[in-house]
């Protein structure tokens, strides 16, 4: 059934992290909640997160429903898609959702928690938030690993072939196209997510901040409760989705990868191996993040250094453990090479490590970009702008370049070097990175997940109206939430472009085997070059350097340069929705926070309480109704692309997308937290500090920041995977019915 | 209902409300409909003091409550010279309003002149309000400014002295991190001229009031007075901000005008 008993650890390992993360939970739910105030305001946020999370999964539902009956239609009555498909799409969306659902309801009962922890101490305030957050990471790690180990174990039992090679490759193929179900399931977190959180955000500080003069987290403040579930929305369960979509995809298209690379040796148990290797190692990391959550600790009185070095330490201890284990689980599996493809794991750890610093110096108020942008702003919010873009041009540098020869290297080590002649090695090579730069992740979505922690106890002490003790202490942990929420976000980005590589390698095989399937429905398939193939197994015999000269797929081809120019196109049309999108659902937020000042009489003198459900909903509706055209484009032009230009336009598109939306994401990301930071700067005490013509000027650039940051840059991450899973699944549509 | 005197220093005028100091000013910061937004700064005043030139006799004719029945909020009886004809021994506490309407109350204390050598900044609010650097300290400030033998002066003058930071001692040098005025290159010229000319008193830095004032630019506290008495308004100490009047201070901080 299973050919090596070590599979058993990846099932082990998700086991163990749910049973962390419950243990982890139940510590955090022991913990006082504080006074009835706190309880009264954590309960407005829990019921806010739980009332969007309810109507985004009715929209879900339905998108979920019609797609899974497409893919049925597609399975059962034309027979061009694996008939698996179906059952495991649903499964993967259902555990991404349910992960996001555990990780929000942890995070929104956690907050006022670790506000009333902070009253005792930081060190007692930054262990509830963190491990509360490492409910969420451990969540996404252990559904993930158990979803795909179960399905693994499904469909060895229930596939039969006579050749165990290409017994193999259908698996491994049929379990890539699960990820299709957690890409739609992150598309709707993230670009919901971050729509909602955007428009409560801009919408509280445009009618509290800037129109009224009232201050965050106020609770005269109607959208401030809005604005704090939005953390939650955003940050946690868009968050969360991502990264449970980039962990699938990475150890799925490097398992699929594995597996037609390794076939090539013709020996079965080493092909077993070698798809094996990435879930091992995914959970081989889990194991070892789970014991770097308990090196994150604080002493009394900790500074900022301190506290951000008792995150790192976390994650160094991890990621060293992770290295040593890795290399004795390669040398155990005995897969050809084993140390080139350790070397390519390193290589990923190593990558999402500079990717997360060059974020951190690009960001932070500590080094010199973000400091300029400050400094431009005593010359008015158009210097602010112009500064911030330009930081966000050039902080692209650093990442692209770190994974491009982090591309490179772990190609070389796998394939022992750049030629093609092994070049499925060296994909393979390109799949595991990702899977290494990912195989923390258990750690690392921890500490991402604590930064909302952290900024909703700050609004909660703040609201509640906590002693300056308490408060010194919950912004401490909020400031440095910031820190990791920016480095999140590179580390996610990063993670989504060599997921999105492993990916584009994989869509090969994919078309591989559903040409496979064409050629047994209608006896024969022709390639646009005109080469033809009546066998099936004929098809798996060629080397995918021949399968791209069949395709035509080369730059001279003028369907691979329209798909590149579609899919290039593709990333700035999706931004440009999702920025319209905050931009018309806070508009509609400050219509409603005005309406409020004017109608429900006392809530500025603080007589009577603001309808903060109202808020919820304005924001809940607003991001449900903004992010279904942007949701439909992600999913139909990869569709469209294929039947009207066929594979070689597909892989243009999606070279396009993933080339032009990791750099813009990156733009994106790094330009709206260098603006966020640099008014932080200058409310610090620097260029006039708070209330400055700078400070506003700054404050300007943090608002268009705002959409930047947390709902254009990274819902970019999900276009990248999702265009890709969707091209895998509907390859068997593109190769039977291609126009080309 | 209770009727209240109030004299505002922003505009100069004195006005007669049924609403007690931390309602007013709230209504006076953001309206009844709240679309209106401005800080405010206002005195109570014992409405029993007599006077010849203010209409006090309006108080009970004017300020009366609504039809149906609500606090009448304003009542405007006077504006220009108001302050003038005001007695000092009338004044009582002063209150600061955000332009979110929160109140913050400060009550009069002795004040005990800073013997440091060092420049000062006032911002004057009435009869006039420009924006002054002077070598002088505030007790010495008052009676330059209230000095009817002089060609320029005042009969009585309310002001607050502000935060120079470093350009106090060291107008050339001096660090402006966290100094949120507009021009700043003016006021270190303004207080260069006042360090190297010593027969110069005062220098108007900015000629008149141009946007509500940033309350953590405030050093020290409030001045009201003439050529013979000083009553001082102390602002709270950061500490006590922070830790007792937390709201109204989040609230000064969040607003944009200095």
């Amino acid at each position: 059934m299973i050919a090596n008993p070590l599979y058993w650890l990846a099932p082990t390992a998700a086991f163990v992290a749910l049973a962390f993360a419950l243990h982890f939970f139940r510590q955090m739910k022991r913990e006082d909640e504080g006074t009835d105030t706190m309880k009264r305001i954590a309960l407005h946020v829990r019921r806010g997160a739980m009332a969007y999370l309810t109507q985004q999964y009715k929209v879900v539902v339905i998108f979920f429903a019609v797609i899974a009956v497409v893919l049925a239609f597609l399975a059962f009555v034309l027979q061009i898609q694996n008939q698996w498909v179906p059952f495991a799409f649903l499964t993967a969306g259902f555990f991404s959702g349910l992960a996001g659902f555990f990780g929000m309801k942890t995070a929104t009962y956690a907050a006022a928690r670790t506000a009333n922890a902070a009253s005792r101490s930081l060190n007692d305030g930054l262990r509830v938030a963190f491990r509360s957050g490492a409910v969420m990471g451990l969540v996404v790690v252990g559904l993930a690993l158990f979803d795909i180990s179960a399905w693994f174990l499904i469909l060895n039992i229930f596939i039969k072939d006579a050749d165990p090679i290409h017994r193999i490759l259908i698996i491994t193929t049929t379990m890539l196209t699960f990820g299709m179900g957690a890409s739609l399931q992150a598309l709707f977190a993230r670009v919901g997510g971050g729509i909602y959180t955007k428009a409560a955000d801009v919408g509280a500080d445009l009618v509290g901040k800037v129109e009224a003069g009232i201050p965050e987290d106020d609770p005269r403040n109607p959208a401030t409760i809005a604005d704090n579930v939005g953390d939650n929305v955003g940050d946690v369960a868009g968050m969360g989705a991502d990264l449970y979509e980039s962990y699938c995809g990475s150890i799925l298209a490097t398992a699929a990868l594995g597996a037609a690379a390794y076939g090539l040796t013709g020996d079965a148990a080493m092909q077993f191996n070698a798809v094996l290797a990435p879930l091992l190692v995914a959970a081989t990391g889990t194991l070892l993040s789970i014991v770097g959550i308990f090196f994150v600790r604080a002493k009394p009185g900790s500074s900022q250094g301190q506290l951000m070095g008792a995150l790192h330490r976390g994650v160094n201890v991890s990621s060293v453990l992770i290295i040593i284990a890795s290399f004795f689980l390669l040398r155990y599996l005995a897969i050809d090479n084993y140390i080139g493809i350790w070397g390519a794991i390193v290589t990923g750890l190593v990558t999402g490590i500079v990717i997360g610093k060059s974020t951190e110096y690009y960001t932070s108020q500590q080094y010199s970009p973000t400091k300029g942008i400050s400094q431009q702003a005593e010359t008015g919010p158009a210097t602010v702008i112009i500064a911030g873009m330009g930081v966000g041009f050039l902080s692209t540098a650093i990442p692209v370049l770190a994974v491009a020869l982090g591309t490179i290297l772990a190609y070389t080590f796998a394939a022992g070097g750049l030629g093609l002649e092994n070049i499925l090695y060296g994909l393979y090579g390109i799949g595991i990175a990702a899977v290494g730069m990912l195989s923390t992740l258990g750690l690392t979505l921890a500490t991402d997940a604590y930064g909302p922690i952290a900024d909703n106890a700050g609004g909660n002490a703040e609201m509640s109206g906590l002693g300056p003790e308490v408060r010194n202490r919950t912004d401490a942990l909020d400031s440095l939430g910031n820190t990791t929420a920016a480095t999140g976000k590179g580390f996610a980005i990063g993670s989504a472009a060599l997921t999105g590589l492993a990916l584009l390698a994989s869509y090969i095989q994919e078309i591989k085997m559903s040409i496979g399937r064409v050629i047994e429905r209608a006896a024969g398939f022709t390639f646009p070059d005109g080469t033809r193939f009546t066998e099936r197994a004929d098809i798996q015999s060629i080397t995918l350097v021949d399968f791209m000269a069949y395709f035509q797929i080369h730059l001279i081809n003028p369907r691979v340069l329209v798909g590149i120019f579609i899919g290039a196109m593709m990333a700035f049309v999706f931004c440009g929705l999702t920025m319209n999108a905050v931009g018309r659902a806070a508009g509609r937020m400050v219509e409603e926070v005005r309406r409020q000042f004017r109608e429900i009489d006392g809530i500025l003198e603080g007589k009577n309480e603001p309808d903060y459900a109202r808020c919820v909903e304005i924001s809940t509706k607003g991001a449900q109704r903004e992010m279904i055209l942007p949701s439909v484009a992600a999913v139909l032009v990869p569709v469209v692309t294929g039947i009207l230009l066929g594979v070689a336009g597909v892989f243009g598109l999606l070279a396009g997308t993933l080339s032009t939306g990791f750099i813009l994401a990156i733009f994106m990301a790094n330009s709206g937290g260098a603006w966020d930071n640099a008014k932080k700067y200058i409310e610090e005490g620097h260029f006039g500090g708070k209330g400055s013509a700078a400070h506003k000027a700054a404050i300007i650039g943090d608002t268009v920041g705002d959409p930047f940051k947390d709902t254009s840059g990274p819902s970019l991450n999900i276009l990248i995977k999702l265009m890709s899973m969707v091209s895998i699944v509907m390859a068997g549509v593109t190769a039977a019915y291609s126009l080309f | 209902m209770k009727t209240y005197l109030y004299l505002s220093l922003i505009p100069e005028s004195l006005i007669a409300s049924m609403l007690p100091p931390d309602q007013f000013g709230n209504y006076y910061a953001v309206g009844t409909e709240k679309r209106s937004r401005g800080q405010a700064i206002f005195f109570d005043v014992d409405p029993c003091f007599q006077s010849d030139y203010l209409p006090m006799q309006d108080i009970a004719k004017r300020c009366v409550p609504h039809s149906d029945g609500s606090p009448r909020r304003s009542t405007y009886l006077s504006i220009y010279r108001v302050l003038e004809h005001i007695p000092l021994s009338a004044l009582g506490n002063l209150h600061l309003a955000t332009t979110d309407g929160r109140v913050l109350s400060l009550e009069q204390k002795p004040y005990e002149a800073d013997k440091a050598d060092r420049l000062h900044l006032y911002q004057e609010f009435c009869p006039v309000n420009p924006r002054v650097a002077s070598t002088l300290d505030p007790a010495q400030f008052l009676p330059h400014m209230t000095d009817t033998t002089q060609p320029i002066s005042v009969e009585k003058i309310a002001f607050c002295e502000m935060r120079l930071e470093a350009l106090a001692t060291d107008p050339e040098g001096g660090s402006v991190e966290n100094l949120p005025y507009h021009n700043i290159h003016h006021l270190r010229d303004c207080l260069l001229g006042l360090k190297y000319d010593p027969n110069k008193k005062t220098k108007v830095v900015m000629r008149h009031l141009q946007q509500d004032v940033l309350f953590r630019t405030v050093r020290n506290g409030f001045f009201v007075g003439d050529k013979e008495r000083l009553l001082y308004y102390p602002m709270p100490s950061l500490e006590d901000l922070e830790l007792k009047y937390h709201p109204w201070w989040r609230s000064a901080l969040t607003t944009f005008t200095s």
